[in-house]
Formats: C-alpha cells, structure tokens, sequence
C-alpha cells in the first residue's frame, strides 16, 4: 500500500479565544485511498480533540462536511487526499470554511442564511392537488417531464456553490446558485401551481439577473448538477411570463441582443444599457470590488465559434 | 433558555418532519418545534436510496395489501405484531401517494405512474423508487413542506434528557450546540424520532456517525423499556472499505453475489429467490462462503464480489448512479467493467422504544420511525419497509399528537432535572479524568462486531456483555478535552458515546438471554427457531444502579399464522 507524509494546513478560530483566524499544521502519514474526511477525523480523535468540523453521512450524500481544500469547496469525505497533493506532494494541503458564509468555529459555517433564502423564495412544490384529496392518486408525469428536473433534484445543499459563486462574494444579499437552483427544480415540476408567484420573487433586486455567467457554481457542484442550465432556463421563463418591465429584465434584453449579434457577451457596457448612464454609476463598487477579484469581464469581446448556430436558435426561438 | 410548545419533535428525519407537518396540517394552532442535532436535510433519512414499498399494483397488477403483510410478517420471522403490520402497509398506498403529491420526485413508469422494483423478501414487485436517491428526495420534500408551513426548527440542538412526573410527558432538555447553552422545551406531546443505533458497530456499519441511538438511550434512562434490542440488521452488501451501503436496489436491478470461484453461491443458500432472498438469510450465505474460504482475499478483508456488469452501462448510468458513484470514490472501481467488492454491514436497528402504536408507556411521549419498535419489524425488517414505517406513524403520531396537544395541561420542567443535565456535562471536564474517546469507541465497535455480530454464540456472547460493562466503568473516566462551549463536538463525541455503550448493552444481554436463531439473530449454540419458549418481544429497562433488566411481551398475531421460514 502507497503511504507518504502529508501536511495538512488547517484554519482555526474558535470566536471565545481567538481575534483572528489562525493556521495550524499537522503532518501525519497517509495512505492511498484515504480521504479529507478520515483525515479531519484522524486529527481530531489522535491530534487535537478540539478540531471543529461537520460531518456525518461520510458517503457523499447529506452535505455536512463541505470545506474548501485547497481554496475549492469539496466535500471532504469523497475528496481523496492523493488528489489533492501538489509540489510532487511535499506542499501542505490547505483545509478552510466554506466561503460567503459566517464562520461558527474552525471549519464550521453558519449555513442558515442559505435555508433563509429557501424560505423566502418559496423553495417547495404548491401542489395542483388541494389538501382534503391528497393521497388518492398520483400525478401522472412522463419520464421526459420527470427527466428535466432529476439532476436538479440530486442537491444536497452542501453550500459549495454557494462558497464558489463570485456574485456572493460581491453582494451577501445575493439570491444565490442553490436557491435559483431550487426554483428552477420547483418551476419546472409539472406538478406545481405557484411558478408565477415564484418567479416574481426571484427576479426582485439581488436576484435571477444579478448572475455574472461565471460558471463557478457549476464547475464546482459536489453533485455535478449543471446549474447554469437551470439559470438559463428560469430567465426564459421570465420572458416567456413577461416579466420584461424591470431593470434586470432589461439586463437579459441587452444580453439577449449581444448573444445573438457577437454569441458572446459585452458585460461591460451592459451596465450602461440595463440602467442608464446615472444609473451605472451605483455599479461602480460592484464593478471595482470585482476587478479586485480578478473578475472583470474582457473589455473587447470576440466572436465565438459557432455563432451562426447561436443566432439561428434565436431566429427559430423569435418565430 | 426557556421554550414552551404544544409539541416538541426530536429529529428531524423522514419520520420527525412527516410528524410535524402533519401536526400542524390537522391543527394549524397548535405550536410545534423540531428539535435536531443536525440540520434536517443532513438526517440519516438521505441515506436510503433504494425505495419504499407499497402495494399500489403499477407494477404487478395483482398486488394486494394482504400480500404486503405476508411479506412483512414471514420476513420478521413472525416476532411482529400484525395488528402494526397491518396498519402500517394498509396505509402505504396512501401515503406514498400523498408523499408523491406534495412534490417526492418518483421514478415513473412509460404510463406516467409510480415505477415499482423488485426488492429482498417480497411475492411482488412494490418498491416505488427515485432512481437511487428516494430517502433523499423524500427528506428533502418533507423539509420543504415543512417550510411551506412554517414548522419552526430548532437546528444543532443535542437532545440530554425526556422529562416527565412518572406517568405524564413534561418534555426535554437540551443543549444549543452553537452557544453550549442548556435550554428547556416544556411540552404536552413529545415526540422522539432520533433515528437508529446501528453505529455502534462503528466501522463494520452503513449509519452516519451520529446514528447512535440518543433517543433510545434516553428514554431508557427516563424509565421507559426497550424492545427487542437484539435484533439487528446486517445488510448484505456493505462496501469492502467502509461499510457504505450499496443498495438492495442493485439485486432488484439483476445484480448477481459471486464467490471466487464465479459461483452464484446463493443458488444453493435460497434457490428461489437467490440474491433476492431476505437480508438476514443473504447476509448469513455471504458470511458463510467467506469463513468456507470461498471470498475472495485483500488486504482490507475477505469480501464477495457484485457484479453488474451484464446490466449494461446505460442502466447502471440510469437506474443505480449513486451506487456508480460510491463505488469510484470508495473503492476506485466502475461498477461498469468490473465487480464492486462487498461484505455484510451493520446498518438497522429493529428493536427501538418500546411503542404501541407509536405511544410509549408514559402519556404523552411518543416514539416513532428507526428509534421505536412498535413492532412491524419483528427479527428482520424488509428492504423499504424502513422509509415505509418512518411515513406511516411518523403521519400517525402526528395525527394524534395534534389532537391529543389541547385536551393536556403544560406541566414544565423541574429546575432540579437542568442542574443534573448541567452537572453532567460539567462532570467531563474534570483534570482527574483520563480516558480517551476515540479508544473506548473503537474497542465498543470491534466487541460489538466479533462477539455480537452475525454470527453469535453464548460463549462470545458473555464476553461481549464483559466487555461492555467494563467500557462502561471505564466510561466513568472519560476526559472531555475540549472545554469551550462554542459547538463543543468533543463533548457531543462523548454524549453519543455513552448512549451507545448503555444501547450496546442491552444489544449483547438480550442477544446472550434468547437462546434461539430468529430473524437476524442467529445463534450458533441454537440454531433453530423455538416458538415454544421464544416466540416473543424481550423488554430492556435501566434499574437505578444502571444496569439492565429484562422482561418479556406476548406478540400480537392476526391473519398469518406461525409457519417455517423459506425462501
Ligand atoms: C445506507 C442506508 C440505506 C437505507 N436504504 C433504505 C431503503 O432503501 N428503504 C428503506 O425503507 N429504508 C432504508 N434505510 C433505513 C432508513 O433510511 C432509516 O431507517 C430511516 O430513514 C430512519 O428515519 P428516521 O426518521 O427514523 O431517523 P433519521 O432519518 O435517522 O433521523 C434522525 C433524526 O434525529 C435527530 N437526532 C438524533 N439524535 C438526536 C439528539 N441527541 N438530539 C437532537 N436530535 C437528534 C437527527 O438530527 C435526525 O434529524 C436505509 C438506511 C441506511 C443506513
């Protein structure tokens, strides 16, 4: 069995004695086949009883134990340690919270304000069935009706995406990957009968239209869920509901336009047609604290390849 | 902190979160609080992945609710009681169609109905599935309704004490885990619905860590009994590695159980149902080709392969893609080109509070889904009649527990029972203490496994209990290192810990007094059944000295009369 020494860097802070996050080191022998999880675990039953962590199914299905390792947020208990191991191995492997949320103790994050935003965007089904006839007959769904929310229904809420996403990084208020996630899974469910309702409350400020497209929240998903499909398909639906009089709605027109001119789109001048020219200078923080965040959109964009496919499906969609 | 409702729920699983809405869907103006260590989409409910069973007909037209009960009461080997099994699969239809109204995404099939597989035990095809995540998709629904109706959560709080004057529910203590406060929930109706303690198997186990029994462990210290502790589950197909669950769901598929030399061994252990023979008797052929020499070797253990292979990629991507998954994280291994090594797991407990009807003995505590035993589950419980019993008296409890809440007075909870909740915890830190958690719980796990594991005799059997009483004295000495009170999970560790060794108990002392082989209890010294003397429920109280005694309850028959079992 392949076994070597691995540091482990790991950020700690307990709120009662500490005024700053801190790092300690743990430098333990490993073997292949060993995850994150068993590590943490290891540490805190041989090492340091105090290391503060979540977890609990240990098979990649609850969402407890998301941490970030080496800057991402994985799941610890399917993240392999071997994977992680960078320099030829001899770099420690940095363990951290979860980004965007208040960190509780070591690596334990406040997940609430997630749950909140479920709450508040009405992230349930509101059945077409009324109460007192519940229970006598199923719906009938078709598998292909079934098949268009099932990736969406494999969500464990682990708050990865929410940790990865750059608009939380920018705006707590944020609507949030999991929560337009959720509303998509709930819009699309033949079975509800509240998509309107839900719809209104997502594109209100800080919501649907605040996505920057980054993709983050999709390459990082534990589950592989493709969220951005799901992002798309809410803004659709926005338009197809004609909920077009707001600003954000104004945003998608602009970004529609550009898709289907360039197959690409001019991000930064979409302020200016989304707001106005006054309005545009409220973004000028947003816009500054993304720059510093290294994610300034390209000033001058290219054409993509394929664009004649792009704007055939906007000439098939316009008819 | 001082909290007043109408009705406290402990647990936030598939079981705790159906009680709750229910309770406020039969009286919205009764208050109900969910009290859970973790937060509810993390309960052990997620786990499930292969299906819940009812006899809806989508798949086999001619199934009936009778059929159901034959399959339930032959798979306990006739130690449950049938009025219970009666109740529970009769409502089964209902509430799995009820489940599928309120948002549970199901597997469907070309007609738009609920699909149906065929699962371990059963003369019918009734387990309705979401591909191999249903215990997930149907915690999540459950939560969400939940939040539809404004059930309030009390989230990571860690259940210490049930209250009550001797014969009426006062309710609970418990500990905030975010500020280590101790905080009161007076309440007419409690319900504990804390989830199963197969975990105390530890490693050689498919439960979440935090599967250990902590609402058992109080009830029993609270004066209420236990039953049929003994009966544990192995589950057949536990990863090599870990112990993670590969789901019955797998053989409901066509998965076939090889032994090293390619044999499907389980032609000559249930030549009819084969892989799909209760798990009890699969578990016990699989154990059997391993000590025959017959598994095959590494360095993690003896194993059996399962193979899929022949299901062909597109229904392994399809129907088992967790399954796929677990197998590539844990054992490195695509399930598509080659076998997934497994051997049997600890994975449920089937003896639980002791409930009728998911009441408990005291007026006002009820106890419902993996931590109570009314008992439908008898001596081995059928794959998907778990999420199953969870829905049907999680529902039911509800019920009454709404109608029940107005018509009882609030009697409060004594400041006497907080400062001996306070005392306790304080007790851990002390600098004379010495022993450490980590080694008291890994010996648990390994007595549990060689002395009370499948396989079991009364010799292993006394030095099982042994063992258990001296980790228990040793418990005494246990040294809590951690001694913030920011979410203390030093101090959960040993909170779980001493629920699991007064559990393991009663597990070893009731599996040492039945001197038969029932069910998923198999004595070597006695291997066969013997309705004469043991056709009945063993009870499990705590004395004031703390120790365990037993007693007995005659079992509830019905339509199906005692008859060998064979499949
Ligand atoms: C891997 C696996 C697969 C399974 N597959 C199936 C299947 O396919 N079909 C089937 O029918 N069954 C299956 N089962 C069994 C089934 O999932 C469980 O029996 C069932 O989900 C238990 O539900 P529950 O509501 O009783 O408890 P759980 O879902 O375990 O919830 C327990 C709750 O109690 C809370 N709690 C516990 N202790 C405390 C405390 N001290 N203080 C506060 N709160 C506390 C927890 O936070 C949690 O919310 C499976 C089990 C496992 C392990």
């Amino acid at each position: 069995m392949e076994r070597r020494e691995v540091s482990f860097r790991i950020q700690r802070y307990n709120p009662q004695v500490d005024q700053t996050p801190f790092y300690d080191n743990f430098k333990i022998a490993v073997e292949k086949g060993i995850t994150i999880l068993r590590v943490l675990n290891h540490i805190k039953e041989q090492l340091e009883p105090r290391l503060t962590f979540r977890a609990f199914c240990q098979a990649g299905i609850c969402g407890s134990c998301a941490v970030r390792v080496n800057g991402i947020s994985k799941l610890a208990c399917t993240t392999q340690v071997w994977d992680e191991l960078t320099g030829g191995g001899d770099d420690p492997i940095l363990i951290e919270p979860l980004s965007n949320l208040p960190v509780i103790r070591d690596l334990l994050v406040d997940i609430d304000p997630v749950i909140e935003k479920l709450r508040q965007n009405q992230g349930w089904v509101v059945p077409s069935i009324p109460e007192e006839k519940m229970g006598f007959k199923e719906h009938a769904v078709s598998d292909d009706e079934f098949e268009v929310i099932n990736a969406a229904t494999d969500c464990i809420l682990c708050g990865s995406c929410y940790s990865e996403c750059s608009m939380m990084g920018v705006n707590p208020r944020y609507i949030s990957p999991p929560v337009l996630l959720k509303t998509f899974r709930m819009n699309n469910d033949t079975r509800d009968t509240d998509g309107d309702e839900r719809l209104r409350r997502v594109t209100a400020d800080h919501g649907l239209w605040d996505c920057t497209h980054c993709y983050r929240c999709v390459e990082h998903c534990t589950k592989n869920i493709p969220i951005m499909d799901g992002i798309h398909r809410l803004r659709e639906e926005a338009f197809e509901r004609g909920m077009t009089g707001s600003e954000g709605a104004r945003h998608a027109q602009a970004f529609f336009d550009d898709t289907r001119n360039t197959g690409r789109l001019r991000e930064v001048t979409l302020p200016l047609r989304t707001k106005g020219v006054t309005g545009s200078f409220g973004m000028l923080p947003l816009a500054l604290k993304m720059a510093l965040k290294g994610r300034t959109p390209p000033l001058f964009v290219h054409r993509i390849a394929g664009i004649e496919r792009i704007r055939e499906i906007y000439r098939k969609l316009e008819k | 902190m001082e909290h007043t409702f109408d009705i406290v729920i402990v647990g936030a699983g598939g079981g705790g979160l159906f009680a709750a809405l229910e309770a406020i869907r039969t009286d919205p103006k009764v208050s109900v609080a969910v009290v859970s260590k973790v937060y509810p989409t993390r309960s052990h409910t997620s786990a499930a992945q292969g299906g819940v069973n009812a006899a809806l007909g989508n798949k086999d037209r001619d199934d009936t609710v009778e059929l159901h009960v034959f399959d339930t009461v032959k798979g306990s080997d006739y130690l449950a009681d049938q009025d219970a099994v009666a109740y529970l699969c009769s409502q089964a239809p209902q509430v799995v169609r009820e489940l599928e109204n309120l948002g549970a995404p199901f597997s469907r099939f070309p007609d738009g109905s609920i699909a149906q597989r065929p699962f371990g035990g059963t003369v019918k095809d009734r387990c309705c599935y979401c591909a191999d995540k249903t215990g997930h998709t149907i915690l999540h629904t459950l939560f969400e309704q939940c939040l539809r109706r404004g059930v309030k959560f009390f989230n990571e709080y860690f259940l210490l004490s049930l209250e009550h004057d001797g014969g009426e529910c006062q309710g609970i203590i418990a500990m905030n885990m975010r500020t280590g406060a101790i905080e009161t929930f007076s309440a007419q109706i409690v319900i504990l619905a804390t989830g199963g303690h197969a975990k105390m198997y530890w490693n050689r186990s498919s439960n979440a860590a935090g599967n250990t029994g902590d609402g058992q462990a109080a009830a029993l210290r609270a004066g209420i009994s236990l039953k049929d502790m003994e009966f544990i589950q192995f589950h057949p197909t536990g990863l090599r590695k870990s112990g993670l669950l590969v789901t019955e769901g797998a053989r409901g598929e066509g998965g076939y159980l090889l032994n090293r030399h390619g044999e499907r061994f389980m032609a000559r252990y249930a030549p009819q149902k084969m892989e799909l023979g209760p798990r009890d008797v699969v578990a016990r052929s699989m154990e059997t080709e391993i000590i025959k020499g017959n598994g095959f070797d590494s360095d993690a253990g003896s194993y059996i392969e399962l193979d899929l292979r022949h299901l062909g990629a597109e229904a392994i991507k399809k129907k088992l893609p967790q399954i796929r998954e677990l197998s590539m994280h844990f054992e490195g291994i695509d399930p598509i080109e080659e076998p997934i090594p497994v051997r049997p797991t600890a994975h449920y407990s089937m003896g639980g509070i002791d409930t009728t009807m998911a009441k408990t003995a005291v007026r006002g505590i009820y106890a419902i889904g993996e931590c109570a035993c009314v008992s439908v589950h008898g001596a081995n419980r059928l794959g998907g009649n778990s999420l199953l019993d969870i829905l049907v008296f999680g529902k039911r409890a509800g019920q009454e527990a709404a109608c029940e809440a107005p018509q009882r007075k609030a009697l409060g909870i004594t400041p006497a029972a907080v400062r001996r909740a306070a005392d306790e915890i304080r007790s851990y830190a002390s600098h004379e203490r010495y022993e450490r958690y980590g080694i008291i719980r890994e010996e648990l796990g390994r007595t549990m496994g060689d002395n009370v594991g499948i396989y079991r005799t009364g010799e292993r059997l006394r030095q099982g209990v042994d063992a258990i009483r001296q980790l228990r004295r040793r418990f005494r000495h246990i040294r809590l290192y951690d001694t913030g009170t920011v979410y203390n999970t030093n101090l959960i560790q040993i909170l779980e810990l001493k629920n699991m060794l007064d559990l393991a108990l009663c597990v070893a002392v009731t599996a040492l007094e039945r001197q038969e082989s029932r069910g998923s209890h198999y004595r070597e010294d006695f291997p066969l059944r013997d309705d004469a003397i043991w056709h009945k429920h063993s009870l499990c109280t705590m004395g004031e000295d703390g120790d365990i005694q037993l007693g007995n309850r005659a079992i509830t028959m019905g339509m199906y009369p005692l008859e060998a079992r064979s499949y």
